[in-house]
């Protein structure tokens, strides 16, 4: 016999299934299933076109340390580097960008706050390619900026600045810049006054006063500002494919590559776990570190 | 509460912030200025290059497909959304803990923490093999409403459950003291409270569609070429010309126009309610 307790419970997770149901089998359809199969690629050989093909095999990983017919070549480790160092130079930038204008918008009336913020965030709803191509028109090789970037030796002529590396750094600290912003203003907005003041009563001024009062209150914005910048930007494909040519090759336009112009899918999707790998361990450093630091509260799912 | 800013660190604030902002908007700014470039043979401003996209069928048919494409995808994602955030608000037994009980924010998750453009390679692949073995799904403007619908899912879903969650629990109770089942309850309470929601996750859903390249480029076939698409190939084809700046300046200006109307209006609305009746 049944209880009505046991009852409720059933026709309680029927309701979920059916509600909830078709959106979840949506998303692990045409989502999780497509990216399986994608990692899962990494493990087969390559075919003369590219295709996967049996027998199973470590081949693309070895490609992707280096190795291949020629020897041992050191340019996919820089390339990986590269997209480290350009993806943590652009979180870094908009942390630091961030935390000025976060607290200018909050020292002002609270009527044009949101509008402030609005136009913080209102470039980002342009279309990416727009958005990332007009830094060409500023750095691009007939702009100003590279002229005098030019005068100052900076760029060899006939050169902009863009594309280059410094062109990639700007365009995602750019495109990524309102993913900072809004995180830690939403966490700026529950700021305790009342810690600054005491800090303040107790002769606390200047750099002191906020790195010890306001920041550690700020942290768990700024640590899922970091998710929210690192993540895409270390991944990002239109920004280093626009502004950064050849000279400033990405992991994203690698990986790529692989599956348009020179198909290799082996090789591309074993580049893809690796790059997954280094996001998932940026994660998981991040959440530990959150917890950590007593960073949660937030509405989560 | 922020007036223990003292006065000159607000200067500095104000200092680093103004920059910042004109920062933002100069680039876009510069695609405008360089849309009224000289016609040909001219001198001065004009604009030529406007005229010249707009007896361009290709540009007009690359934007049918866009509002197409954004349309589709977010009213089915709307749907889908509401009805997941409805359901994990309100079916979820509560306190659950475990890996199971963890396994549907993990999979809301996953769309929204993966890099768009591994999401776009999966798709490409799967679609791929979807149409070697069955002969459906090749690559077209139903992959791309496919993939879009997968990346607004998540977004219209925690939308709507952040409103839900800020809800009242006894609302529920009391429309089923008054013998509302499921069904009634959904439609004759959670649709009209949630509706903001719905609107909100609705829109988020087109402004997501149209800001997406990189998943579109991935999902795309020959014959569906989209806004964003076109506007690529055509810089890594030829460069900028100023037709291009010409197109970005209406796309730019559409999305400014649109989201300081849906700002101001929601506002206004904001404000009308807080009136005391």
């Amino acid at each position: 016999m049944k209880t009505a307790v046991e009852s409720e419970g059933r026709s309680r997770s029927i309701r979920l299934w059916i509600t909830s149901g078709p959106g979840l089998f949506w998303i692990v359809m045409f989502l999780l299933i497509p990216s399986a199969v994608l990692l899962g690629i990494g493990f087969f050989s390559a075919d003369d076109y590219g295709s996967p093909i049996l027998p199973l095999s470590l081949q693309p990983f070895q490609q992707v340390a280096g190795f291949s017919l020629l020897g041992w070549d050191d340019g996919n480790i820089l390339i990986f580097l590269r997209s480290l160092e350009q993806a943590g130079t652009a979180t870094i930038v908009s942390a630091l960008l961030s935390y000025p204008i976060v607290f200018f918008i909050m020292t002002r009336d609270a009527s044009i706050r949101p509008l402030l913020l609005l136009f913080i965030v209102l470039p980002s709803w342009t279309n990416q390619v727009v958005r990332t191509y007009a830094w060409l028109e500023l750095l691009g090789p007939n702009a100003p900026v590279s002229w005098l970037a030019h005068w100052l030796g900076i760029v060899p002529p006939d050169l902009g600045i863009a594309p280059g590396s410094f062109a990639v750094t700007t365009g995602l600290a750019y495109n990524y810049l309102p993913y900072m912003i809004v995180p830690l203003y939403a966490s700026a907005e529950k700021l305790d006054w009342t810690l600054v003041e005491a800090g303040r009563d107790l002769y606390a001024s200047g750099f002191k006063l906020f790195w010890h009062t306001v920041f550690p209150q700020t942290v768990p914005g700024l640590l899922s500002g970091v998710i929210f910048v690192a993540i895409p930007a270390f991944g990002d494909y239109v920004v280093p494919q626009l502004l950064g040519g050849d000279r400033a090759l990405m992991i994203g336009s690698l990986i790529a590559n692989q599956f348009t112009e020179t198909p290799d899918w082996p090789y591309g999707a074993a580049l893809t776990i690796i790059m997954l790998v280094f996001t998932g361990a940026g994660l998981v450093a991040f959440r530990v570190l959150t917890r950590k630091l007593g960073g949660s509260g937030e509405a989560t799912i | 509460m922020s007036n223990v800013v003292p006065q000159r660190m607000r200067a500095v604030l104000a200092g680093i912030s103004w920059p910042v902002y004109v920062l933002l908007y100069t680039p876009l700014a510069l695609v405008a200025y360089f849309s009224f470039a000289p016609a040909p043979n001219a001198m001065g401003h004009s604009t030529y290059a406007y005229g010249v996209l707009f007896h361009d069928g290709q540009v007009f048919v690359a934007l049918q497909r866009s509002l197409i494409l954004a349309v589709c995808s977010a009213t089915m994602s709307t749907c889908l959304g509401t009805l997941l955030g409805y359901g994990l608000c309100r079916f979820r037994k509560p306190n659950a803990r475990g890996f199971a009980a963890n396994i549907p924010s993990l999979v809301i998750y996953t769309p929204i923490i993966m890099p768009s453009l591994v999401f776009g390679i999966s798709e490409l692949i799967f679609f791929n093999f979807v149409h070697s073995y069955t002969g459906l799904l090749g690559a077209g403007l139903v992959t791309m409403v496919i993939a879009h619908i997968t990346f607004q899912v998540p977004y219209v879903a925690l939308t709507v459950f952040a409103r839900l969650s800020g809800l009242d629990p006894n609302l529920f109770e009391a429309s089923h003291d008054l013998y509302a089942d499921g069904l009634k309850s959904f439609f004759y309470l959670i649709v009209p409270v949630v509706q903001p929601a719905i609107i909100g996750g609705f829109l988020l859903g087109i402004t997501l569609s149209i800001d997406d390249f990189t998943i579109s480029f991935f999902t795309a076939g020959p014959g569906s070429v989209t806004l964003p698409i076109y506007i690529y190939s055509a810089i890594a084809k030829k460069g900028i010309s100023p037709e291009i700046n010409a197109l970005g300046t209406l796309m730019i200006v559409t999305v400014i126009v649109l989201a300081l109307a849906h700002f101001f209006i929601t506002r206004r609305r904001d404000r009308a309610s807080q009136l005391p009746v």
